[in-house]
C-alpha cells in the first residue's frame, strides 16, 4: 500500500492505495467522482479524460500511485461561478445524447481551447480523436466547441 | 383518433429546439449510470471460454474458492439446476441453453464460471486460479460450415443447424417474373458488426430476504420483457422483481439482451447474501455482448427494359450465432421492407437462420434492415447499369409516388405517407448532380477518382411485436404500446413517469415540449423522472426503447395521460369558477373564461383543491391530479403471414455520399455526405438531426471500418477497440441534413421514426459511391465492409469487392 | 481488465531506478508514460511483479542542442521527454523537424501528453512510430546500466517484436539525433484511422545535392515485420540517382527486401508488402517537396 496525496478540483485528498488501483477507479471509488467513466479499457475511447497537472490524459492507463501530488480535474470541476462556457456551448449546441463522453469529450475541448482559443474544423476534430462518441456523429459536437470559441471572442 | 388541434393547446415548444432538460446532469458530470449508484456491492466476474466450440470435462474452482475476498462461485451447471432454459422466440426446434455454458462451450467468450469477491481486482485475480478441462470439437464458424451436413451441431438436439427456414411469398410472384423483359442476379455478404453503446452492459442485483425477492438496477433496453424473462427463467413470480433503470449510456439494441446475466447476478446475489455489481468489460462486450449477423443474401429482380422493378426474391442467410433466444429474428423483420421505396408488385423472401460457434446476436440499431435496403439498393444500381440508366432515374421511375400514399406493400406493410421522388430531387440539387459528373469527368481524366452513391430507404418504426413468432404462429406478444402517468403536483407543475427509459434520445425533453403546448404552459414546469422503477412506472410487456417507437405510442401514452389530467383540471375549474368546461381556455398554467379573463384559476390553486381541499371538489370527482393511460397504436394488424404490418410507421431518407477513392492505396476518403431526411413531423428539429448523423456514422464505421473477423478457429480476432474499429471525429466528413416533414397520419402529433434511418440508408450509399467511383475499371461491390486491401484487389483482379 | 498484482517503485534518481532493476532483474519493468504498458498489463498480457515508474527522476526529460564537433552538432532528447513536448519543440522543429513530424501521426492528444520518447523506443512495438524515425535519423540511443553508459545505434537497437539490445539491467536515458542541415525529411503513415498503430509507417531523410539527384538518404520502416528496420536496398538504389518517379517506384519495390512481413485482420502479408512500397514512395516525395 502507498500513500498519496493528489488533489481533484480543488480538494485535497490523501488516501492509502494498492499499487495497482488505477486512477481512474481511485478517482470513481475513493473520491467518489463518477463523473469521469470507463468505455474500453486499453485507452482507445477516452472516456476517462481528465486534466491532470494540466494536460488530459486518460485515467483508466494511469495507476493512482502515480498521481502522487498530483493537481487533477474532472468534469465535476468545471463549473466554477455558474457553469463553464463549454458546458453552455455543449448544451446550446445538442454536443449530448446519451451523455456517457461527455465529460472527457469537454474536458478534451476545454484543454484545446486553452492553447489555440480560436480552433477551425481540422484542429478541433484532432484534438478529440482520442474520444470516442457512439451517439452523435461527433458533428453536435465538432459545431458546440467552434460556438464555444466563437462566444468566447465576443 | 384524436386530432392535432385537439391535442395542443398552444405551438410555443412542440418543433423548436429548446435545450435539452438532460444535459445539465450531463455536463455537470452528475448523471447516475449504474456503477456510479452509491450501494455497496460485491463484485462479479466471469470465466469465459477460450474455445469456440468444446465440451467441459472438468472444472476445479477450489483455489479460486481459497483466494482470501472470494465470496462465492458459481459453474453454468450449478445456474442449471436452478433455472430454466433460455426461451427462443422465433424457432420450434429444440435447442436447450442456459444462460450460462453448461455440458459445452459454444463461442469463445460464453461464460463457465462466475466468481463474486469483495472488489473488481480480486474477483478478476479469482478467474486466474480456476482450472476447466475442455475437450475441443470441431468450430463451426461460416454459413457454409453450418450448412454442411458433415458439420458438428452446435444444438445436438435440434438434429439440424438450421434452426429456422421458411418462405414468405406475397403477391402472384410467378406472373409477375413471366412479365419480366428480364431478371437480375446477384449474390450478397453482409460483414458482423455492432453499434458498441460507450457505456457496456452493467447491472445491480441485491436479494431482499425480508421477502424473497430481488432488485435490479440494470441499462436493460426492453425492462417489460426482461421482466418476464428473468422470471420465468428464475422460476419466481414477476412480483419477486423490482426493475430498476438508470441513465443509460447509450443502447441501439445491444441492451435488449443483457437479461441472461441479470439470472446469474440474481443467484448470485442469493448465496451472498449482499448486492453484487457486474460492469461488462469492452472485451466482454465484443465477444459476447452481441453483434448484429452476418448475412448471404441471393436476390434476384424482375425488371422490365424501362427499369420498372416487378418484383423480387431472396434467400437470405442469417449467421445467428449462438444465442437462441434471439435466433431467426432478423429475418423475420428485414423481409417487410423487401420492397425498399419501390412500387414492387410482388415478393418472395426465403429465410435461413443458421447456428454456429460465433458470437450471440440481437436486434443491432436498424434490425435487418440495413442487410435488406443494402442488398435492394445495391440491385438498383445494378440494374440502372445494365439497362443503362442512370442511378437517380432508376430510382425516380420505381418511387411509390406521392399521390399512391398510403402504399400497402405486399406483404401488408402500409407506407403511410412521405415523398420520396422529391426526397431524391433535393438531394441532387444540394449536391448539384449535374456538376458533380461533369468534375467527376474531369478528375478522371486527371487519374483521380469521385464517385457518387445514392441511397432511399425507409426507415421502419414501431414494431408489431407478432413479428417474432411469425415463423411459429403462436405470439406471445403482439401490437405495440406503451404506458404514461401525468400528474400536476402541490405547486402546479406536471410530472411524468413514463415506461420507456431513455439511452441518449431526449426523451424528457420532448415529453416536456408535447405536454407544455398540451397545457399551455413551459416546459420547465415539466418533469420526467429519469429512471425507471417497475414498482411506480406505469409497464407492458412492450416497454422500452427500442424500434422508433418513442415517437408513436410512448408520446402517444403522454397525450392521453396529459388529456386525462386537463380534462380534470378543466372540470374542477369550472366547477370553481362557475364557468361552463366549453368556454374555458389555457394559458400560462390557469385556466380561464374566455368570456371573462378575470375568472381565471391557477393549476396551483386547482391542485389546491384535487389534493388538499378535496370537499370543493365537484360531484363524483375524485380527489388526486395524477392519471394513468396506456396507448397502444391502433394500426397494428394481427399477425398473420398473407397480410401483416411488422412496423406502423415509415420514415425515410435519401443518402448522397461523395467519395474519393485513391486507387492505388484503396482507401476511401469521405468528401461529402447529404442525408434527406422525412421522419414526418418534429418535435425537436435539433435532436432529430443529431439522430440521423449519428445513426448514419454507424453505417459508415460498419462500411468502412467496423468487422468482427473470425478465424477458422472461431477465434474473434477483433476483441477490443484497438482491432475492433469505431469511427473518429476525424475522418468524417461535415453531414449536410436536408429535412422533409410528410406527416404521419398514424400517430396522434404527426411524427415517424428517427432513430435508424441512417444506420439502415448509408450503407449502400457508400458502397454504390464506391462502385461509381471506380466505374473505369469494371469493380462491382458485393460485400462489405470496403476495406482498402479488397479495394485495390478487386481493382487489380477480381473486379468485385 | 485488471492488472495482476505488483508493487509500485518510485525512485528518485537514476542511480536508484538501475540499483533496483539489477535486484529484481526480469521481474521488473521500467514504466515511463505506460500508455502501452498499462495496457497489456491491464489485459494481463505483461504481469511484473515490480514496476519502477521513472517519473520521480527529473534528470530524464529535456531537449537540448549540443554542438559537438564540426557537422556532428545534434540534439539531445531526456528519454522521459513526451511526444507532446516534442510536437511543440521549436527547436527540434528548426534543427531536426522529422520527430515532430513523426509525433502529428502518434495517437491521440492523450496519450502524446503522457508517452515518451525513451517508453516508445523500449518498448519496441513494431508498429510503433517513432523507431522509423529513430532508424531514419541514425540516432543513438544512450543506454545506461550498473556498469555505465554506452552508446546504441538505431539500427542495433531493435532486435525483434518488443525486444531491444538493452540488457536486462539497463535504461533508456537520451536519445541523440543529428542536427540537420541540406536535408528534408518526412513521416507518413497508412493505418486504418489516423490515429491508428501503424500498417506501414515510413520514414525519410533525404539530402539531395540541390537539384533533382539523392546524395544520401536513410529510410525506417516500421509496421510491416516484427521490428522496425532500415529499407537499405531503397536506400542503395537511390543513392547517387536522379529522383524521378520511375526510378523511385523501383527502389519503392524493394522495401521489404528480406523482410518477413506480418499479416493481420487489418492488412494480410501481401497487401501489407505492396502498401509498404506505396508508402516509401510517397514518403520520398513528401521529402522532396517539403522543407
Amino acid at each position: 500500500m502507498h500513500k498519496i496525496k493528489v488533489r481533484i478540483n480543488g480538494r485535497d485528498f490523501e488516501d492509502e492505495v494498492d499499487s495497482r488501483l488505477l486512477l481512474v477507479h481511485y478517482i470513481r471509488q475513493k473520491a467518489r467522482l463518477t463523473g469521469t467513466h470507463v468505455g474500453c479499457d486499453t485507452g482507445n475511447c477516452g472516456a476517462c479524460t481528465i486534466i491532470f497537472n494540466g494536460k488530459t490524459i486518460k485515467s483508466c492507463l494511469m495507476l493512482a500511485v502515480q498521481a502522487n501530488g498530483a493537481d487533477m480535474t474532472t468534469v465535476e470541476g468545471l463549473a466554477k461561478n455558474g457553469l463553464h462556457p463549454i458546458q453552455e456551448a455543449f448544451m446550446d449546441r445538442f454536443a449530448i445524447q446519451c451523455g456517457y463522453c461527455t465529460p472527457g469529450m469537454m474536458l478534451s475541448a476545454c484543454s484545446l481551447l486553452q492553447t489555440n482559443p480560436q480552433p477551425n474544423e481540422a484542429e478541433i476534430r484532432e484534438a478529440i480523436e482520442g474520444n470516442l462518441c457512439m451517439c452523435t456523429g461527433y458533428q453536435q459536437i465538432v459545431e458546440a466547441i467552434q460556438y464555444a470559441a466563437e462566444k468566447t471572442r465576443k | 383518433m384524436l386530432k392535432l388541434e385537439e391535442i395542443l393547446v398552444t405551438r410555443n415548444w412542440v418543433g423548436k429546439p429548446v435545450r435539452r432538460k438532460e444535459d445539465t446532469r450531463f455536463v455537470m458530470g452528475v448523471a447516475t449510470y449504474v456503477d456510479d449508484l452509491d450501494i455497496d456491492c460485491h463484485h462479479v466476474a466471469f470465466l469465459r471460454s477460450p474455445y469456440a466450440h468444446a465440451r467441459i470435462l472438468k472444472i476445479d474452482t477450489s483455489k479460486a474458492e481459497a483466494l482470501p475476498g472470494v465470496i462465492a462461485v458459481i459453474t453454468g451447471q450449478e445456474i442449471a439446476r436452478q433455472t430454466k432454459p433460455v426461451v427462443p422466440r422465433a424457432f420450434n426446434k429444440p435447442a436447450v441453453q442456459y444462460v450460462m455454458a453448461v455440458n459445452k462451450v459454444r463461442y469463445v467468450g460464453e461464460p463457465v464460471v462466475a466468481v463474486v469477491a469483495e472488489n473488481q481486482y480480486l474477483a478478476a485475480d479469482a478467474l486466474d486460479l480456476i482450472e476447466v478441462e475442455y475437450e475441443a470439437l470441431k468450430p463451426v464458424v461460416t454459413i457454409e460450415d453450418a450448412l454442411n451436413p458433415k458439420s458438428p451441431l452446435i444444438f445436438e438436439e435440434a438434429g439440424s443447424n438450421v434452426l429456422l427456414h421458411d418462405k414468405m411469398v406475397h403477391g402472384n410472384i410467378e406472373e409477375i417474373y413471366k412479365e419480366a423483359d428480364l431478371v437480375i442476379k446477384e449474390h450478397f455478404k453482409v460483414h458482423r458488426y455492432s453499434s458498441t453503446p460507450l457505456e457496456p452492459w452493467a447491472i445491480i442485483v441485491k436479494y431482499e430476504r425480508a421477502n424473497d425477492s430481488f432488485v435490479v438496477w440494470s441499462n436493460d433496453q426492453q425492462h417489460g420483457r426482461s421482466i418476464v424473462n428473468v422470471c420465468h427463467t428464475l422460476g419466481i413470480s414477476t412480483d419477486k422483481l423490482r426493475f430498476i433503470v438508470p441513465d443509460s449510456g447509450g443502447g441501439f439494441g445491444v441492451k435488449l439482451a443483457l437479461w441472461p446475466y441479470i439470472v446469474t447476478l440474481a443467484l448470485l446475489s442469493k448465496k451472498a447474501n449482499k448486492p453484487i455489481k457486474w460492469i461488462q468489460t469492452r472485451t466482454e462486450h465484443l465477444l459476447g455482448g452481441t453483434h448484429a449477423p452476418d448475412a448471404d443474401v441471393e436476390i434476384d429482380l424482375a425488371l422490365k427494359k424501362d427499369g420498372r422493378i416487378l418484383g423480387l426474391c431472396i434467400k437470405d442467410i442469417q449467421n445467428d450465432g449462438s444465442f437462441v433466444h434471439t435466433t431467426g429474428i432478423y429475418g423475420l423483420i428485414k423481409f417487410a421492407t423487401m420492397s425498399g421505396c419501390y412500387n414492387i408488385k410482388a415478393t418472395s423472401a426465403e429465410l435461413v437462420s443458421v447456428v454456429t460457434n460465433k458470437g450471440p446476436t440481437v436486434q443491432n440499431r436498424g434490425v435487418g434492415k440495413p442487410t435488406m435496403i443494402f442488398v435492394l439498393e445495391r440491385m438498383v444500381d445494378l440494374a440502372a447499369k445494365k439497362l443503362g440508366l442512370d442511378p437517380a432515374e432508376m430510382r425516380f421511375r420505381n418511387f411509390i409516388q406521392p399521390g399512391q400514399m398510403p402504399h400497402t406493400t405486399p406483404s401488408g406493410e402500409v407506407y403511410e405517407s412521405g415523398d420520396y421522388p422529391e426526397c431524391l430531387r433535393k438531394g441532387l440539387r444540394h449536391l448539384g448532380y449535374d456538376e458533380f459528373r461533369k468534375r467527376q469527368k474531369d478528375l478522371r481524366s486527371k487519374g483521380r477518382y469521385i464517385g457518387v452513391g445514392i441511397s432511399a430507404g425507409v426507415e421502419p418504426g414501431t414494431s408489431n411485436l407478432g413479428y417474432y413468432y411469425t415463423s411459429r404462429g403462436v405470439p406471445e406478444y403482439m401490437g405495440n404500446a406503451e404506458g404514461a402517468i401525468v400528474g400536476v403536483d402541490y405547486d402546479g407543475n406536471i410530472n411524468v413517469l413514463l415506461g420507456s427509459v431513455d439511452s441518449g434520445q431526449g426523451h424528457a425533453t420532448t415529453t416536456s415540449q408535447v405536454v407544455a403546448d398540451m397545457l399551455a404552459i413551459h416546459p420547465d414546469r415539466v418533469s420526467m423522472t429519469n429512471q425507471l422503477d417497475s414498482i411506480i412506472s406505469p409497464f407492458l410487456g412492450h416497454s422500452g426503447v427500442y424500434s422508433n417507437k418513442f415517437n408513436d405510442v410512448d408520446l402517444g401514452a403522454v397525450i392521453m395521460a396529459t388529456k386525462k389530467v386537463r380534462d380534470k383540471m378543466l372540470r374542477i375549474a369550472a366547477h370553481m369558477l362557475g364557468v361552463d368546461r366549453s368556454k374555458l381556455k389555457l394559458k400560462d398554467g390557469t385556466i380561464y373564461s374566455s368570456e371573462n379573463g378575470a375568472k381565471a384559476v391557477s393549476f396551483k390553486e386547482i391542485a389546491s383543491v384535487a389534493y388538499k381541499r378535496i370537499l370543493l371538489l365537484p360531484e363524483g370527482e375524485e380527489p388526486g391530479l395524477k392519471e394513468i393511460a396506456y396507448y397502444k397504436t391502433p394500426f397494428a394488424k394481427m399477425p398473420s403471414r398473407e397480410n401483416f404490418n411488422i412496423q406502423i410507421t415509415h420514415s425515410n431518407s435519401v443518402h448522397i455520399a461523395a467519395v474519393e477513392v485513391d486507387v492505388e492505396s484503396g482507401s476511401i476518403r469521405l468528401d461529402r455526405y447529404i442525408i434527406v431526411h422525412d421522419c414526418g413531423n418534429q418535435i425537436h428539429p435539433e435532436i432529430v438531426r443529431g439522430m440521423a448523423i449519428g445513426s448514419t456514422v454507424h453505417g459508415i464505421g460498419a462500411s468502412l471500418y467496423e468487422n468482427f473477423v473470425y478465424n477458422e478457429d472461431g477465434q474473434l480476432l477483433a476483441s477490443t477497440f484497438m482491432d475492433y474499429l469505431k469511427p473518429l471525429s476525424v475522418g468524417l466528413p461535415n453531414f449536410e441534413v436536408v429535412h422533409m416533414e410528410s406527416p404521419c397520419p398514424y400517430s396522434l402529433l404527426g411524427t415517424k421514426s428517427a432513430g435508424e434511418g441512417g444506420a439502415i440508408t448509408s450503407l449502400t450509399a457508400l458502397a454504390n459511391a464506391v462502385e461509381d467511383a471506380l466505374s473505369p475499371f469494371g469493380v462491382k461491390v458485393t460485400s462489405l465492409p470496403l476495406a482498402p486491401e479488397k479495394v485495390v484487389k478487386a481493382i487489380r483482379e477480381t473486379k468485385e469487392i | 481488465m485488471i492488472p495482476n498484482k505488483f508493487e509500485y517503485i518510485r525512485p528518485n534518481t537514476l542511480q536508484e531506478a538501475l540499483s533496483i532493476l539489477s535486484a529484481y532483474r526480469e521481474d521488473a519493468k521500467v514504466l515511463a508514460g505506460g500508455q502501452s504498458l498499462l495496457s497489456l498489463m491491464k489485459l494481463r498480457l505483461a504481469s511484473p511483479k515490480y514496476l519502477i515508474d521513472l517519473s520521480g527522476v527529473p534528470e530524464l526529460n529535456y531537449i537540448r542542442e549540443e554542438s559537438g564537433r564540426g557537422n556532428s552538432a545534434r540534439i539531445a532528447i531526456g528519454a522521459l521527454t513526451t511526444y507532446a513536448q516534442i510536437k511543440e519543440s521549436a527547436v527540434l522543429q528548426a534543427k531536426s523537424p522529422l520527430l515532430v513530424q513523426t509525433t502529428h501521426l502518434i495517437g491521440d492528444v492523450q496519450v502524446r501528453n503522457r508517452g515518451t520518447l525513451g517508453g516508445s523506443l523500449a518498448h519496441a512495438d513494431p508498429a510503433g512510430d517513432m523507431p522509423a524515425a529513430i532508424l531514419a535519423l541514425g540516432a543513438e540511443i544512450k543506454a545506461v546500466g550498473p556498469k555505465g553508459a554506452r552508446w546504441i545505434k538505431a539500427e542495433d537497437f531493435f532486435v525483434t517484436a518488443f525486444t531491444t539490445a538493452l540488457s536486462f539491467d539497463e535504461i533508456v536515458a537520451e536519445v541523440r539525433v543529428p542536427v540537420l542541415k541540406g536535408y528534408k525529411t518526412a513521416y507518413m503513415k497508412n493505418a486504418p484511422r489516423p490515429s491508428d498503430f501503424a500498417i506501414v509507417g515510413v520514414a525519410v531523410c533525404l539530402q539531395p545535392d540541390g537539384g533533382r539527384t539523392c546524395q544520401n538518404i536513410t529510410i525506417g520502416i516500421t509496421g510491416v515485420t516484427d521490428k522496425a528496420y532500415r529499407a537499405v536496398g531503397v536506400e542503395e538504389s537511390l543513392r547517387g540517382k536522379q529522383l524521378d518517379p520511375k526510378i523511385i517506384e523501383q527502389a519503392a519495390s524493394r522495401v521489404t527486401d528480406g523482410v518477413e512481413v506480418n499479416g493481420n485482420i487489418h492488412a494480410s502479408k501481401e497487401f501489407r508488402s505492396y502498401l509498404a512500397s506505396i508508402w516509401v514512395k510517397r514518403a520520398i516525395q513528401a521529402a522532396m517537396s517539403g522543407a
